[in-house]
């Protein structure tokens, strides 16, 4: 992954700002591009200064959700009111399909994570920050561990104690809940809310909790200036740029920082360089494959949450993956149905059994020895499990499987007359199922027996 | 409650007022709404939202809730899915996922006919299945432990296993493994499910996946009677369900008294009840006959045999009690020997005092101290198992538990449980000097303070001077095996004794009575917080019981005796419980006061046996999975105590011990080999060692470690 590309495709560049190809790992580059000046004139500000300019900038989550950075911020009891310590959390486990932009934000630019990070600390009067960083990304932990150390020995900290944990490789913990169980040693899974992390986060204690990206994106808030960054992208609601995450059947696929508002079909094309090999374009897996897929008559559709609104379509974490016509759709949501089966907690109940029936049901279409009337049946799965889980992973499996088959019904119904996928062999997902396909089986072999004493 | 606090919150329409914070599933309750559940559990601790049985719709909120995370706030409108197509659509949705995977296997499942799962799904489920696939399929039943067998394939997952033994009995030792579809309840590392209070999560299971090993086929609940009684394993007291099967006890389930036991029950409370049927159960009276040994005799001539000592010995018979007898069976043993063989002299299994009548409170204000002394030196979970979950939900909620008397200061409650606190004399002192409202004491056997307050009902007479023992009557298993008796017997001319098991008195009884259990009399037992409660008969004992045979022996000495609880308790009620009559006691006992109760009489106080500095000081206790019941029950054997000595962490390096060294412990004239056990909570200069592996070492004990032989 050495080799992904990584730039600005349309300025301005907030989060990759002074980034040329270089990465700014150590701290004199990193200074040299103006650099932890913007923590050194938060520390001057209130705490209450802070938050009110990540507020008025109108920063949004990047890491699916959108919800208003700065409000999240002010729901943080202030120290006076709380007999327990504040944390801020990083949920650095990106693990969302087709999302891999934090990790080059850990790799290209990690003191701006880590100056976002003190920033947000001086906004809430916190004194621990946790980095709950996804246990495959080796490289990214080194490089952000190495930041970190050279962070403390320049005395950059202060009084902020900041603790980078390794997940143990479960896409749950991503949630924040799960991830916050997580980081005490439990099972990840999510918790019930209310109450919400902001009040009972991490220890029963208060804590903020932020994506990698939204938290990178503290210090620039304050260098261009929360009105100035709240004109950039698609404002009201959609400011500041996105680290799109471009995969897929595309020729150049890559990590691009443009505003938002840019269309898809600029992205995937322009900058993006087309669908490869003269194919077509059959869909588009938009924010990540949590969310429902994009039809080619979306294509011209603003990447930003109200234009993506419009269509029923997310933002979620910046995925643009292009999915073009050798693609059989069947095989696409049987594969995103096995990832969330592999991947529910298994807490609660629609969400635990839901996701297995789909990937039954799915299964039998692709094998075509389904029925029209499962069809109807698996719809109504995903709208049963869709609003009515714990978390929304289950929704997050429900959606992208409902929009194939309302979106691509005939290719559904295509399986169904010929008894069997009509791509055959040649789909290019034909070979992606080995590693998940043992989830399907029905009887699980049993390590326990325990003998009677 | 002031009406401040008070909140009007809207369900299906119907308005209640209730106090703010409530859950919305009791809320829906006092409005006369059912909310169906399955993971909710409230003694469980925070709930968890996880099976989505109880979705609601609230006005507001774009999305159905889990009404068991919600609480009452004002002006909340809750619909239901009686009112709300959206709840209802959700609940059977979730019923439908449920039942997806569920085996429906319920013809032969135990739980079948009083399974949460069956009767939610009649009411608001599906009527069929649109699951075509196969479903996930586990290997069945695990036998998790001797006593509980787990299916997965039955399992739906609410976690409330999971929970109790994270948050109730705080053992962690169920846990769940992997995830998603493949998510299984298991023992953490595959270790048998051991401890005091692993049969809880029977009964809170919620589908047949949990049960009872000794139930399994055993009855369908159609067939069941079950019987309100109360457990007679140790001084708590726990209200008992006993479910009877064509007169045999097949189960024993907790009957939530929320003063006592909060619903949980201890597994020697649980799972003793197969004694009764243990093969060497006497069923006859027996009678020794010269050079041939035992034999069994009819009862009027067992009769005959008892009333022939008895007259020969005259003002010369002892009675040696148990503690498990009831109220009524002590008093008319007493009636029997004080009126009518004005002999006086008893002898009690343990001291009792009344000296804590003044700080009596019940079981459950433990949960809601601040700062609980808990003294002595042998643990809750062996003396009086509940008494410890109440103080773990203390700590739970903040509680700050002390175990040392020095370190007191601000206690509101003062537990002790061990040897040294004479009847409660010692906590009572404490209680007195620190100002503490509530004080417990928990003595070594069930009934102990109801059996003293029977031998005091039944005369007003003192024993008198030393003198020969004509006739020693042994009350009970407990009073059989203990040493003391013993050495009493070997003084007596005669001894009768009744006991339940063959080999207890065999040898050195002259005539042995056939006992019955707890399980099998109707009676009172007074617990350790001072409360009196009723007792049913459950099985029917395969011999006549105590009563009767006391009653027919008190005739032949003109004593008047009913052979009938209700009159005994009558009699006993007048001197000891302020005239209460058999019925009033209750199916749920309160917990009352009687100013009328004779005075028990304080022994001076006796200074604390000191031990000579770095000098250990033995400790013998009775071990939650021991005595006659345990030892006949087949499934508990896995938790019976191993042959160890527990020394503190100081000790243990005194002498360069480490757990599972050999050590051996020599005092009062004997020794005894044991492997050593380091326990941190132990304080320093006591070795704890369980009775059945303590011999006859008593009192200071030197300890060396043994020789390796090779």
């Amino acid at each position: 992954m050495a080799d992904t590309v990584v730039e600005v495709a349309e300025q301005p560049a907030l989060v990759l700002r002074g980034y040329d190809g270089t990465p700014l790992v150590d701290l004199d580059t990193y200074r040299s591009v103006g650099g932890y000046a913007q923590l050194e004139r938060a520390r001057a500000m209130s705490p209450q200064e802070v938050t009110q300019q990540i507020i008025d900038s109108n920063l949004r989550g990047r890491g699916g959700a959108f919800f208003p950075t700065g409000r999240k911020a002010s729901f943080i009891p202030t120290p006076d009111k709380v007999s327990k310590p504040i944390y801020i959390t990083v949920n650095a486990d990106e693990s969302e399909p087709g999302t891999f932009k934090d990790r080059e934000i850990m790799l290209k630019v990690p003191h701006r994570l880590l100056e976002g990070c003190l920033i947000a600390a001086h906004a809430i009067q916190s004194k621990h920050v946790f980095i709950y960083i996804r246990g495959e990304y080796t490289e990214e932990y080194e490089v952000l561990s190495k930041a970190l150390a050279e962070a403390r020995k320049a005395k950059l900290l202060g009084n902020v104690k900041v603790t980078i944990h390794r997940g143990a490789g479960a896409y749950i913990c991503g949630e924040e809940t799960a991830l916050l169980e997580s980081l005490e040693g439990k099972r990840g899974q999510p918790r019930s809310k209310p109450p919400f992390p902001a009040i009972q986060g991490l220890y029963a204690s208060p804590t903020l909790i932020n994506n990698v990206e939204s938290i990178t994106n503290m210090p620039i808030v304050l260098e261009v200036g929360p009105q100035e960054y709240a004109q950039i992208g698609a404002p009201p609601d959609s400011t500041g740029t996105r680290l799109f995450c471009l995969s897929g059947n595309v020729a150049r696929p890559g990590v691009y920082e443009a505003p938002h508002g840019i269309t898809t079909r600029h992205l995937i094309y322009d900058i993006g360089g087309g669908i490869p090999n003269g194919r077509e374009l059959k869909a588009v897996m938009i924010g990540g494959s949590s969310f429902p897929v994009m039809t080619p008559n979306e294509l011209d559709t603003k990447l930003d949450a109200n234009s993506l609104g419009q269509h029923g379509l997310f933002i979620g974490s910046g995925v643009v993956c292009a999915i073009d016509d050798r693609t059989c759709i069947v095989q696409f949501a049987l594969r995103v149905a096995q990832f969330y089966m592999h991947e529910s907690c298994g807490k609660c109940t629609p969400c635990r059994v839901g996701t297995r029936w789909l990937v039954q049901i799915l299964r039998a279409v692709e094998d075509g020895t389904a029925s029209e009337n499962d069809l109807e049946v698996l719809l109504d799965v995903c709208d049963r499990i869709i609003g009515k889980c714990l978390c929304v992973l289950g929704d997050s499996a429900a959606m992208p499987v409902a929009s194939c088959v309302t979106k691509f019904r005939d290719e559904f119904r295509a399986h169904l007359a010929h008894g069997g996928c009509p791509f055959g062999a040649d789909s290019s997902l034909a070979n992606l199922f080995a590693p998940t396909d043992q989830h399907a089986h029905t009887t699980v072999p049993q390590e326990l027996s325990v003998e009677r004493v | 409650m002031s009406a401040s606090e008070l909140v009007r919150v809207t369900i299906d329409g119907k308005e209640v007022h209730i106090a703010k914070g409530t859950g919305l599933v009791e809320s829906a309750l006092h409005a006369g709404i059912e909310i169906p559940v399955f993971c909710y559990e409230p003694r469980l601790g925070a709930p968890i939202g996880a099976c989505r049985m109880c979705l609601v719709e609230i006005e507001g909120m774009p999305k159905l809730q889990a009404a068991c995370t919600l609480t009452a706030q004002d002006g909340m409108v809750v619909k239901t899915a009686r009112t709300s197509a959206q709840a209802a659509e959700g609940q059977n949705a979730t019923l439908e996922f449920i039942l997806v995977n569920h085996p429906l296997d319920c013809p032969v499942c135990d739980k079948g006919g009083e399974c949460p799962l069956q009767d939610l799904t009649f009411r608001y489920g599906p009527g069929k299945t649109r699951m075509n696939f196969e479903k996930t399929t586990f290997e069945k039943p695990i036998p998790i432990s001797p006593t509980i067998s787990l299916d997965r394939e039955r399992c739906i997952l609410c976690y409330r296993c999971t929970r109790f033994s994270e948050s109730v009995s705080e053992d962690g030792q169920l846990v769940a493994k992997n995830r998603g579809a493949m998510s299984v309840i298991s023992t953490f590392e595959d270790e048998p499910y051991t401890g005091a209070f692993t049969g809880n999560v029977t009964e809170l299971c919620p589908v047949g996946a949990l049960l009872p090993t000794q139930y399994r086929f055993e009855a369908r609940p159609w067939e069941i009677q079950s019987v309100p009684t109360v457990c007679g394993m140790c001084a708590v007291g726990c209200n008992t369900w006993v479910d009877l099967r064509e007169g045999k006890a097949k189960r024993v389930r907790s009957r939530n008294h929320f003063e006592i036991d909060e619903g949980w029950l201890c597994d020697k409370g649980r799972f003793a009840f197969t004694h009764l049927r243990a093969p060497d159960r006497i069923v006859d009276p027996i009678q020794r006959v010269r050079r041939r040994g035992f034999e069994p005799v009819s009862w009027d001539a067992a009769i005959d045999a008892a009333e022939e000592m008895l007259r020969a010995a005259r003002e010369r018979v002892v009675v040696a009690l148990s503690g498990s007898e009831t109220v009524e069976q002590a008093y008319a043993l007493a009636k029997l020997v004080r009126v009518g063989l004005d002999s006086h002299e008893a002898v009690l299994p343990e001291e009792v005092s009344g000296a804590l009548d003044a700080y009596r409170a019940p079981l459950s204000s433990i949960g809601d101290a601040q700062v609980i002394g808990v003294l002595g030196d042998v643990p809750l979970e062996e003396s009086a198992p509940i008494v410890d979950l109440w103080v773990r939900k203390a700590r739970r909620n903040g509680a700050r538990i002390v175990d040392s008397e020095d370190n007191l200061k601000g206690a509101d409650v003062l537990i002790w449980s061990g040897p040294g606190g004479r009847g409660g004399v010692r906590v009572a002192q404490l209680a007195e000097q620190l100002g503490v409202s509530a004080a417990f004491y928990v003595p070594a056997t069930p009934n102990g303070r109801g059996i003293a307050d029977a031998w005091s009902a039944a005369s007003d007479a003192e024993p008198g001077d030393e003198h020969s023992i004509g006739v020693l009557i042994v009350s009970g298993d407990e009073a059989a095996g203990n040493p003391n008796v013993r050495g009493l017997a070997e003084r007596a001319e005669h001894v009768i004794v009744s006991s339940m098991f063959h080999g207890l008195a065999a040898g050195w009884a002259d005539l042995v009575l056939p006992g019955t259990s707890y399980l099998e009399r109707d009676g009172t037992y007074v617990n350790l917080e001072g409360r009196l409660q009723r007792l049913r008969r459950t099985a029917t004992p395969p011999c006549p019981d105590e009563l009767e045979w006391i009653s027919r022996l008190a005739a032949r000495f003109d004593i008047e005796l009913a052979p009938y609880p209700s009159s005994v308790f009558a009699e006993v009620s007048k001197r000891c419980y302020g005239g209460l009559s058999f019925g009033e006691v209750g199916e749920r006992a309160a917990l009352r006061t009687y100013d009328a109760a004779p005075a028990h009489v304080d022994p001076p106080a006796l200074p604390e046996p000191k031990t000579a500095e770095g000098g250990l000081h033995l400790v013998c206790y009775k071990p939650l999975f021991s005595g006659p019941a345990v030892e006949r029950v087949t499934e508990l054997q896995f938790q019976r105590p191993r042959a160890e000595v527990e020394l503190s962490a100081v000790d243990a390096e005194r002498h360069g011990v480490k757990t599972g060294d050999e050590v051996t412990l020599t005092g009062g004239g004997a020794s005894v080999t044991l492997r050593a056990q380091v326990n941190r909570k132990l304080r320093a200069g006591v070795a704890r060692v369980p009775d059945e592996f303590a011999g006859d070492v008593r009192g200071a004990v030197e300890l060396s470690k043994a020789e390796v032989t090779a």
